[in-house]
C-alpha cells in the first residue's frame, strides 16, 4: 500500500525583475508522480538543481505547489489544517545534509530532543529525561551528553541528534535530504548501519534524497532520476543499476568513480556538456542537447514517463521517458 | 628523477600555549608528469601540506622541514623569487570555484593577468593566449566568454577557468586540491578526464588531494594516506586498492557500501583533535588491530614490499579482506 503518493506535481517559482514584475518562470519540479510504500526506502537521485530538494520540502509541506497533489495515507496533505496538520507534522519529519546549521546552537540535546515530545503531547514532563535518553541510546549515543550543547559535537554526532529529533515523535516517514554528503567516508558508513538499524527495527518509510550511486544503491528499494524537474527513470533499485536504460542514467552511474584497480575501463567521454538552467529548459526532451543517443523526436516532442518492458526480462514497474524506448 | 621532494615536512600553528603541529613528519616524492594522490579524512592537513608547497599558509601557521622543487628549498625561498615561482612553474587550483574567481574582472582579464606578470607578454597577445587557453580547456564559444564574469558561468566553466589559468605559463606541477569535490559528478568526471588530457600534453605533474578513492583508484598512479598530519600508507594505486597494508586504509575500503544487505564496518570513533592525539600510533583508538604496545610508541613509515610504504608495526601479519 502507498503510504505517500506524488500526482502530478509541479512548482515553479518566479524569477522576479527589480520592480517586482515576473519575467520568468523556474520550473523546479516540472509534473512528477511517484509512490513510496511502506517500510520501504524510495530513493530520488540526480545533480544539482534537479529538483529533489523542492520535492521533499513540497512532500513536507513546507511549500504549496504550483499545481498536483500530494497524498498521504490517502489525503491531500494540503486540505489539512488545525488538527490535521499537526498529525500530519507528527507523521512526516526530515533529516537535513547539513547538521551543523539545522541544529539550534543555543540548545542543549535534551532541548532539541525533548520539544517534539512536548509540542505533540507525547510524553508527560516528568518522563521526558529517560524517552531523551532512549531516544539517544537508539541512535548510538551516550545518556550523558543531554547538556551539552551542539558544537560540542562532530558531524557525524550531530547527525545522530537529527536523527533522534526525527525519531522523537514516532514518526511514519523520514525525509532524509542528502544526511550522509556533509560527512566524512568512515562517518558516513556509521550513519548508514544506523539508518539500516532503524528500518529494520521501526518499520520507518524514507523517502531518500541523495546524489551518492553507492550509497542509493545500497540503501534504497526504488529509485527515480531526476533531470531538470522531470522524472526520467523509476525503477527497482537493482534493475536500474543492474541495466540502465536512459541515456542519463547510463552517464550519471558511469561518471561516478568507482573504488577497484586498476580502473575498470579508461574512460572516454563524449563531452556531454552540463545541466541547463531550469529557467529555460530546453524544448522536447530536457535532455536532448546532452544525450549521446539523441535523434529525430528528441528536441522536438517531449517524452512521456512510460513502463517500458526490455527485451532482456520483463522489469515490472520500470518507467522511463525516452524516445528511444518508445520503439519497443 | 623527482620533481618535488618533500623531507620531514611539519606545520604547526601558533596558539597562546604551545604550537599545535598538525602535519608531521611528511616525506613524499612526485615525479615528472605522473599523478600523485593524497587522500584523507577532513582535518588530516592534507591542504595544509599543498598550501605550504604553495607558501601561501595562514598566518598562525609555519612550515620546517625541506621542500625540494627542481633543486631550490621552497622554504627557505624569499618572497620575491618566490611569487616568481609561483603561478609560472607551480600552479594550483581550489576546492571552491565560486569563491575562487575575482568576481568584479573578467575572465579575460584574470587569466591574461598571469601572462603579462609571469611571461611579460603584451595585454592584447595575453588575451589573444586566453582566448586559446579558454578553448584548450573546452569552453564553448570563447570569443564571447572570454569577456563575461565570473557570475555569468557555472560551477564546472569555473572550474575549467581556474584551470586555464592554472596551465597558462606551463607550470611543471599542478597542485589540484579537492579539484571536483563542489561539482556533479557528470561534471566531475568531464574535469578529471580534461585535466588527465592536459597533464599528457604539457608532460605536468599533478599533485591532486581528494577525500573520494574513487578519484584516486582512476586518476593516480601513486598515493598516500593521510591520518591525523601524517603519511600512515604510501603505495603505487594497485598496491593500495588491493593491497592495502594499514588498517586505517582498509578501514576507508571497508567504509564504502558494498554488498547490498550486509552491514557495512565502519572505522569506531571519530577522528581526534590535532591537540588531542593520542600517545604512539595515532590511529590506535579506532584500530580493531590494536596491541598494547601500539599506544606507547609511534610506529615508523616501513617499506613492505617494494615502493610500498606502511606506519604499522603489525602491517606485516594483518592481511586485507581479514
Amino acid at each position: 500500500m502507498a503510504l505517500l503518493k506524488v500526482q502530478s506535481l509541479k512548482k515553479h517559482f518566479p524569477v522576479k525583475r527589480v520592480f517586482g514584475e515576473t519575467a520568468q518562470w523556474l520550473r523546479a519540479v516540472d509534473g512528477i508522480d511517484f509512490s513510496v510504500d511502506e517500510n520501504k526506502v524510495f530513493a530520488l537521485v540526480g545533480e544539482s538543481g534537479c529538483g529533489k530538494s523542492t520535492v521533499a520540502r513540497l512532500v513536507l509541506r513546507l511549500i504549496t505547489p504550483t499545481s498536483g497533489r500530494v497524498l498521504f495515507d490517502g489525503k491531500d496533505i494540503f486540505e489539512f489544517d488545525g488538527d490535521s496538520l499537526k498529525a500530519f507534522r507528527k507523521s512526516v519529519q526530515i533529516v537535513f545534509q547539513d547538521p551543523f546549521a539545522s541544529l539550534n546552537p543555543r540548545k542543549t540535546v535534551f532541548d532539541t530532543i525533548s520539544e517534539p515530545l512536548k509540542i505533540h503531547r507525547i510524553t508527560e514532563k516528568k518522563n521526558l529525561k529517560d524517552a531523551c535518553a532512549e531516544l539517544l541510546k537508539k541512535v548510538g549515543l551516550g545518556t550523558d551528553i543531554m547538556n551539552r550543547y551542539p558544537h560540542e559535537f562532530s558531524g557525524g554526532q550531530r547527525q545522530r541528534i537529527c536523527i533522534a529529533r526525527a525519531l522523537a515523535v514516532n514518526p511514519k516517514i523520514i525525509v532524509a535530504d542528502e544526511p550522509l554528503s556533509a560527512l566524512d567516508v568512515s562517518i558516513q558508513a556509521q550513519i548508514i548501519n544506523l539508518l539500516q538499524d532503524l528500518r529494520k527495527e521501526t518499520k520507518i518509510t524514507f523517502l531518500f534524497i541523495s546524489h551518492d550511486l553507492k550509497v542509493v544503491h545500497y540503501f534504497s528499494d526504488t529509485v527515480a532520476v531526476m533531470y531538470l524537474g522531470k522524472i526520467v527513470e523509476h525503477a527497482k533499485t537493482e534493475d536500474l543499476f543492474n541495466e540502465p536504460l536512459h541515456p542519463y542514467t547510463i552517464l550519471l552511474l558511469s561518471s561516478a568513480p568507482k573504488v577497484s584497480y586498476p580502473p575498470a575501463a579508461i574512460r572516454h567521454q563524449p563531452d556531454t556538456g552540463e545541466v541547463p538552467s531550469p529557467i529555460h529548459i530546453p524544448p522536447g526532451c530536457p535532455f536532448h542537447p546532452r544525450c549521446p543517443k539523441r535523434f529525430e523526436p528528441c528536441d522536438k516532442i517531449i517524452p512521456e514517463l512510460k513502463v517500458v518492458a526490455t527485451r532482456f526480462r520483463e522489469a515490472k514497474g520500470r518507467l522511463i521517458s525516452c524516445h528511444l524506448w518508445n520503439q519497443y | 628523477m623527482s620533481l618535488l621532494e618533500i623531507r620531514d615536512l611539519n606545520v604547526s600553528f601558533r596558539t597562546k600555549a604551545s604550537p599545535i603541529k598538525v602535519v608531521s613528519n611528511l616525506s613524499l616524492d612526485i615525479k615528472e608528469s605522473e599523478v600523485f594522490g593524497l587522500v584523507g579524512e577532513s582535518g588530516c592537513g592534507k591542504s595544509l601540506t599543498a598550501l605550504s608547497i604553495m607558501g601561501i599558509l595562514p598566518p598562525n601557521a609555519y612550515a620546517e622541514g625541506l621542500i625540494n622543487f627542481t633543486g631550490k628549498d621552497l622554504l627557505m625561498l624569499d618572497r620575491e623569487s618566490l611569487r616568481r615561482l609561483r603561478g609560472r612553474e607551480i600552479a594550483m587550483i581550489f576546492q571552491e570555484p565560486m569563491t575562487s574567481l575575482n568576481p568584479v574582472l573578467t575572465i579575460g582579464y584574470q587569466i591574461s593577468e598571469v601572462m603579462t606578470t609571469h611571461l611579460g607578454l603584451s595585454k592584447k597577445d595575453a588575451f589573444d593566449k586566453a582566448v586559446d587557453l579558454l578553448r584548450d580547456v573546452k569552453i564553448p564559444s570563447p570569443e564571447i566568454r572570454v569577456k563575461e564574469y565570473p557570475h555569468q558561468m557555472s560551477g564546472g566553466m569555473r572550474q575549467r577557468v581556474m584551470i586555464a589559468m592554472a596551465v597558462a605559463c606551463n607550470p611543471s606541477l599542478l597542485i589540484a586540491d579537492e579539484p571536483t569535490t563542489a561539482l556533479d559528478v557528470t561534471i566531475q568526471s568531464q574535469i578529471l578526464e580534461l585535466l588527465q588530457k592536459l597533464r599528457e600534453k604539457r608532460k605536468m605533474s599533478i599533485f591532486l588531494i581528494t577525500h573520494d578513492l574513487g578519484i584516486i583508484a582512476e586518476n593516480a598512479k601513486k598515493a598516500a594516506i593521510m591520518y591525523a598530519g601524517r603519511i600512515v600508507e604510501l603505495a603505487e594505486a594497485g598496491e593500495l586498492f588491493n593491497n592495502p597494508g594499514h588498517p586505517y586504509t582498509m578501514g576507508l575500503l571497508d567504509s564504502l557500501p558494498k554488498e547490498k544487505g550486509k552491514p557495512l564496518k565502519p572505522i569506531p570513533g571519530t577522528v581526534p583533535r590535532p591537540d588531542k592525539l593520542p600517545q604512539g600510533c595515532k590511529f590506535s583508538d579506532r584500530c580493531r588491530f590494536v596491541m598494547s604496545y601500539c599506544r606507547t610508541e609511534e610506529p615508523e613509515l616501513k617499506a613492505i614490499a617494494d615502493r610500498h610504504f606502511v606506519r604499522c608495526v603489525r602491517a606485516a601479519e594483518i592481511k586485507w579482506p581479514y
